[in-house]
């Protein structure tokens, strides 16, 4: 056994250096980090509080980029600052929580699958492979159009697409595990299911579930994104960047900063991620290697 | 060969028969009533209830559903509430202008990703293909209806260069009708000028749709070619005095193929059901367009009937790049 | 470059005689003269007796006659397929005389018979426009007293009756009938026309465009050089105004105020912003809940932010009550509502919540963004009285249908009602009488008084005790407090400026009468 964790503690070191050599993960860890750090401070640091309550000042309505509003207002006379900045929060944790229980229920439904074969295996799969057919952006509209506006209704319809790749991901991986020497012991020793899955195969197997995480995220942002975008998803005032770009659509080009800004915000924030990702798959994945 | 693609064929029908059942039941936990719409603004009750039976839409669930899963076999794909025509007419309608743009946007990435896969792969780690590297991953994190504003913004508004939206101009006639491709159409019509009118059209919303596969293709290509210039069988033959031009395109053909392969496979599908953002954004009116109309009113006939068209397409063409790429690799007929 | 050849084309030079279509390409198109109207707006139906909706309207008004017609600013009536007629002292009995020069497409004459048979089928299909009859005309009304004369008895007197004609339009009962199916020909009539109007339906493009083609001999006198027109669905009202600027639409109904001041001053954009009578307000539930009570909305009346609701309407005038400003019957001397916080706090303090701390809900539909933008005003200026509010984007089957019952419908409900017809009836009729309850323009409120008044406005024939009875209806709506009053936003139209003989009336300004126009 100790074998073993120092050669993965060596592994890790390893990795851990060719990320810091890397520029572009470390643009991205930092990146991430901003983001997240103006997602957790965000609306307490934005320089019009009021506005993200709601309220109007329609006298300064289209102001452009200057020292007052660094992004200018809206139509509403709105800081466009303050909203992108707020708009952080929500479109990151979205995203965050999107993957967060994506990867859960997966995780469940593969190990199961995994575990147990058989029929269990086949009928969870044939499942997976259902939802998989099915296009997942019209999938998560109309779920989400169903469900009503609200951001808990529009994670969970756009989560409803993104289990399935980690169930398949898990299931193989279990399955691969499972016949290893040591599940076949504790088998013999008379571990419980729960546990065997819990203590011993999942540990094993989080790394590419880890990486499948981390590649996820940026996307799941972007599909929060879109759905705002079509008009499904938050209540106003809720500063959300996808409805922000949509309802400052027809500004272009005279008003363009109420829809340059938002937009620009998401791309920043998915290439972060995607970054990121790219980083610690580079870690984690030796076989990507360059 | 034949047994595993009858065997795929096989695997694709409790597929659909589960898809349709899937759609269909998300698509009635529906609140709000699709029949008022359909009957107007100025409705009588007594006219919302009449739709409401000329629709089905008293009986129970299940009848509903088995009335809808017969009438699929005789071709019956139910009928739009809104625009009270047959959902498989209207799909028949737009389905080829989305095919278009999917078929455009692939081809893009196909031309565009593999010669710049390659060149990332043969100036590995220096500034070409770091350059690639943040560029793909650029595309990819591009939100594609930001950047079909911004195309809009400059190529058409700013610029001038190419039109802001739709297919072809409204005032001069489409081509006959063959395929509903209007650039195949032009081209078999012998009318070049509509052929390249057409092209004009097609060429924002077909970038913007290629980028993410363009990027995907551009990583394969470059993993794969690096890959291939490490192997014992290139060493050896360049020990041998084979020409490098002649083994970098012997293997690197074949990668590239299976790459694409992969990709279109991969891609297809997502790309059908991921065109609605470039299609609100360029009018462009494919089946994108109209499954977001079908949601936001409600009509759930063409929400069941598009993510059926989408759904099988799907399942049809991973079956075809699975048989092209058993009969280009038998090693996976014998699984 | 595309851009400039197309906008050559459209401006291009007189017409040339056509050989049979022998070229393909842009050469054909110089000697055509397509109108492009773009509108946000589809077309889901083409029947007469059952469509409504301005787009439909549009398509109607050009594919079909009516028996007069309704033009200029102010509006008035016109002869159309009756070249004159004739009111009985009482107003009960209209005598029709026909043109004689009316004609179908099909080349038969406009009978008598063809105008019984679509009045019956509008009464029989109870659907579409049938409302402005309603409790007017009967399946006895109508009857034939010779091929070229119509005489129409009423049911009950009805002032604006010559009004509401130019929306019941004239089918060809020898097609209708050949194509009559199962459901009175609704199916045929669906997407297809049966008409006597100057166009026909040539391309059907659900979602995406409409394109009508001139007949072959108009019977109409006077008419433009138009040989056809597109309908163009866009959406946005950024594409709208963009293809009106780059030249590949003539004229764009949706536009906003933002979008008109970004083509002030473009080179060949003509501009029309004109009052007419489409009302924007907010209804408010006045059976269930907590805005029941009169002293709250009156609260709420004072408070709400009108500035602001100007300011985002841009191009717009403030309502003075439930009429629109200058229609017949409007009282200039009413007081209304205007934004007082020392009166809404006065108010408020004598209602059944005088601290607020409530929660209340407004829904709006999906996509329309003013109307976004004044539910953001409406929680910015309930904020100061202390109540909250829950602002819900809905789509409109839900928002329709959330009207049907007190108890269902929102706190708050805002709704644009257009007047098809340029007589305070119309509106007044539609918002507040209390038999449209349930409906989405007056979901809650009933008050007797107002009905007494309103019914008795309609029967009058008298145009001195009309005035004076609307007056009194104004007053009574204005005391309860049903609705906060909004905005009469200006008829924004753009047109190119090759679109010649285009006459603004404010009556269903965006229905346009093709006919007349012309493409320089």
């Amino acid at each position: 056994m100790s074998a073993t964790s120092s050669a993965r503690a060596r592994a890790w070191r390893r990795g851990f250096y060719r990320f810091r050599q890397s520029l572009l993960s470390v643009v991205g860890l930092t990146l991430v980090g901003l983001l997240i750090l103006a997602a957790l401070l965000g609306p307490m640091i934005v320089p019009f509080p009021q506005d993200l309550a709601g309220t109007v000042h329609t006298a300064a309505r289209f102001q452009p980029p200057g020292a007052a509003h660094w992004f200018g207002t809206n139509e509403l006379g709105q800081d466009v600052f303050s909203l992108v900045l707020a708009g952080t929060r929500i479109s990151l944790l979205s995203g965050m929580a999107v993957v967060a229980i994506g990867a859960a229920v997966g995780v469940l439904v593969g190990a199961i699958a995994g575990f147990f074969a058989g029929w269990i295996d086949e009928l969870l799969m044939r499942l997976v492979d259902l939802v998989l057919t099915v296009p997942s952006l019209i999938l998560a509209m109309a779920v989400a159009a169903a469900l009503g506006p609200g951001i808990v209704n529009m994670v969970v319809a756009i989560t409803l697409s993104w289990w399935p790749g980690y169930a398949r991901l898990v299931r193989g991986e279990v399955m691969a595990k499972k016949n290893e020497a040591f599940v076949v012991a504790s088998i013999a020793a008379g571990a419980g299911v729960g546990r065997l899955l819990w203590r011993h195969i999942l540990p094993n197997i989080l790394s590419p579930i880890i990486v499948k995480m981390s590649l996820d995220v940026g996307f799941a942002v972007l599909t929060v994104a879109s759905l705002g975008f079509i008009g499904i998803g938050v209540r106003p005032p809720t500063p959300e960047w996808g409805t922000l770009l949509a309802v400052s659509r027809g500004n272009i080009p005279d008003d363009w900063w109420t829809a340059i800004c938002p937009g620009t915000a998401i791309f920043i924030a998915v290439f972060a991620f995607n970054l990121l990702g790219d980083g610690i798959r580079d870690l984690l994945d030796p076989r990507a290697r360059r | 060969m034949v047994s595993f693609i009858a065997r795929r064929i096989l695997l694709l029908i409790p597929v659909v028969v589960g898809l349709t059942m899937l759609v269909f039941a998300i698509t009635r936990l529906v609140p709000g009533d699709p029949a008022r719409l359909a009957a107007g603004p100025n409705a009588t009750p007594a006219q919302i209830e009449a739709i409401s039976r000329q629709f089905g839409l008293d009986r129970p669930l299940p009848v509903q559903y088995w009335r809808y899963a017969t009438g699929l076999l005789h071709g019956d794909w139910g009928m739009s509430i809104y625009s009270r025509r047959p959902v498989l007419q209207d799909l028949r309608d737009y389905l080829p202008a989305t095919l278009e743009l999917v078929l455009a946007a692939m081809a893009l990435a196909v031309v565009l990703g593999i010669p710049l896969g390659l060149l990332a792969a043969i100036y590995r780690n220096r500034w070409p293909d770091m350059l690639t590297n943040v560029v793909s991953m650029g595309a990819i994190s591009m939100p594609r209806f930001f950047l079909g504003l911004l195309f809009q913004l400059g190529f058409a508004m700013a610029l001038g260069w190419l039109p802001l939206s739709g297919r072809f101009p409204l005032d001069e006639d489409v081509p006959p009708h063959l395929t509903g491709l209007l650039t195949i159409d032009a081209l078999a019509a012998g009318d070049l000028h509509a052929c390249w009118v057409a092209l004009q059209y097609l060429a924002l919303p077909a970038i913007a749709m290629s980028l993410s596969p363009l990027a995907t293709i551009v990583r394969m290509m470059r993993a794969s070619t690096i890959e291939v210039l490490q192997q014992d069988y290139v060493t050896t033959e360049r020990a041998l005095g084979l020409s490098q031009r002649l083994i970098l395109f012997k293997y690197v053909l074949k990668n590239a193929i299976s790459a694409t392969l992969t990709v279109i496979g991969l891609y297809f599908g997502w790309l059908l059901g991921g065109t609605v953002l470039v299609e609100t954004v360029f009018d462009w009116p494919g089946i994108g367009l109209y499954a977001t109309s079908a949601i936001l009113t409600q009509d759930f006939m063409p929400i069941v009937g598009v993510t059926l068209c989408i759904g099988v397409l799907f399942v049809v063409v991973n079956l075809l790049v699975d048989v092209i790429y058993a009969a280009l690799n038998p090693r996976v007929r014998l699984k | 470059m595309a851009t400039i050849s197309r906008r050559g084309i459209l401006a291009g030079g007189t017409a040339a005689a056509v050989t049979a279509g022998v070229w393909s390409g842009p050469a054909s198109a110089q000697t055509r003269h397509t109108m492009i109207v773009a509108s946000g707006q589809d077309i889901p139906n083409f029947d007469p007796h059952v469509a409504s909706g301005y787009s439909s309207s549009f398509a109607l008004r050009n594919l079909y006659d009516t028996l007069v017609a309704v033009e200029g600013n102010p509006p008035k009536t016109v002869p159309q397929l009756a070249e004159s007629w004739t009111i009985s002292p009482d107003g009960m009995e209209y005598v029709f005389k026909l043109n004689q020069a009316a004609r179908f497409e099909d080349g038969s004459p406009v009978t008598a018979d063809a105008i019984k048979y679509s009045f019956d089928r509008l009464l029989r299909l109870n659907q579409g426009n049938v409302w402005m009859v309603a409790g007017v005309l009967d399946k006895s009304s109508v009857s034939v007293v010779d091929p070229g004369t119509v005489k129409m008895r009423l049911v009950a007197p009805f002032a604006p009756f010559l009004e509401v004609l130019p929306w019941i339009w004239v089918v060809n009962p020898k097609i209708v009938e050949a194509n009559k199916g199962t459901d009175d020909g609704q199916s045929f009539l669906r997407n297809a026309a049966a008409g006597s109007g100057a166009f026909r339906l040539k391309r059907v493009e659900t979602g995406n465009l409409y394109e009508f083609e001139r007949v072959a001999r108009p019977w109409r006198a006077g008419g433009g050089n138009l040989t056809g027109a597109i309908w163009k669905i866009a959406r946005e009202t950024s594409t709208q105004r963009l293809m009106i600027q780059q030249g590949e639409a003539h004229i764009a109904l949706d536009l906003t105020s933002e979008d008109m001041d970004a083509l002030k001053g473009r080179p060949g954009v003509r501009l029309v912003m004109e009052p007419d009578y489409r009302t924007f307000q907010i209804k408010m539930n006045t059976q269930h809940g907590p805005l029941a009570d009169v002293n709250l909305r009156k609260a709420i009346s004072y408070a709400f932010d009108y500035q602001a609701m100007l300011d985002v309407a841009g191009h717009a005038v403030l309502m003075q009550g439930p009429l629109p400003n200058g229609i017949f019957g409007f009282d200039d001397k009413l007081v209304v509502y205007r934004t007082d916080l020392a009166k809404a706090k006065e108010y408020l303090a004598k209602s059944s919540t005088p601290n607020g701390g409530i929660t209340l809900k407004m829904t709006y539909v999906s996509g329309l963004e003013q109307e976004r933008r004044w539910s953001l005003v409406m929680l910015d200026s309930l904020a100061k009285l202390g109540i909250k509010l829950d602002v819900q984007p809905v789509l409109w089957p839900e928002f329709s249908g959330s009207a049907a019952s007190p108890a269902t419908a929102p706190d708050f409900f805002p709704i644009y009602e257009t007047a098809n017809f340029a007589d305070p009836d119309n509106l007044a009729w539609a918002g507040f009488e209390s038999s449209r309850n349930g409906n989405w323009s007056n979901p809650t409120f009933a008050d007797p008084k107002v009905d007494a008044v309103l019914i008795a406005a309609r029967k009058e024939t008298n145009a001195a005790k009309r005035v004076a009875l609307y007056k009194q209806f104004q007053q009574l709506v204005v005391a309860d407090a049903p609705d906060i009053f909004g905005v009469l936003e200006l008829r924004k139209l753009a047109l190119r400026t090759n679109v010649r003989n285009y006459v603004f009336s404010p009556v269903a300004s965006n229905v346009i009468d093709l006919y007349p126009l012309s493409l320089a």
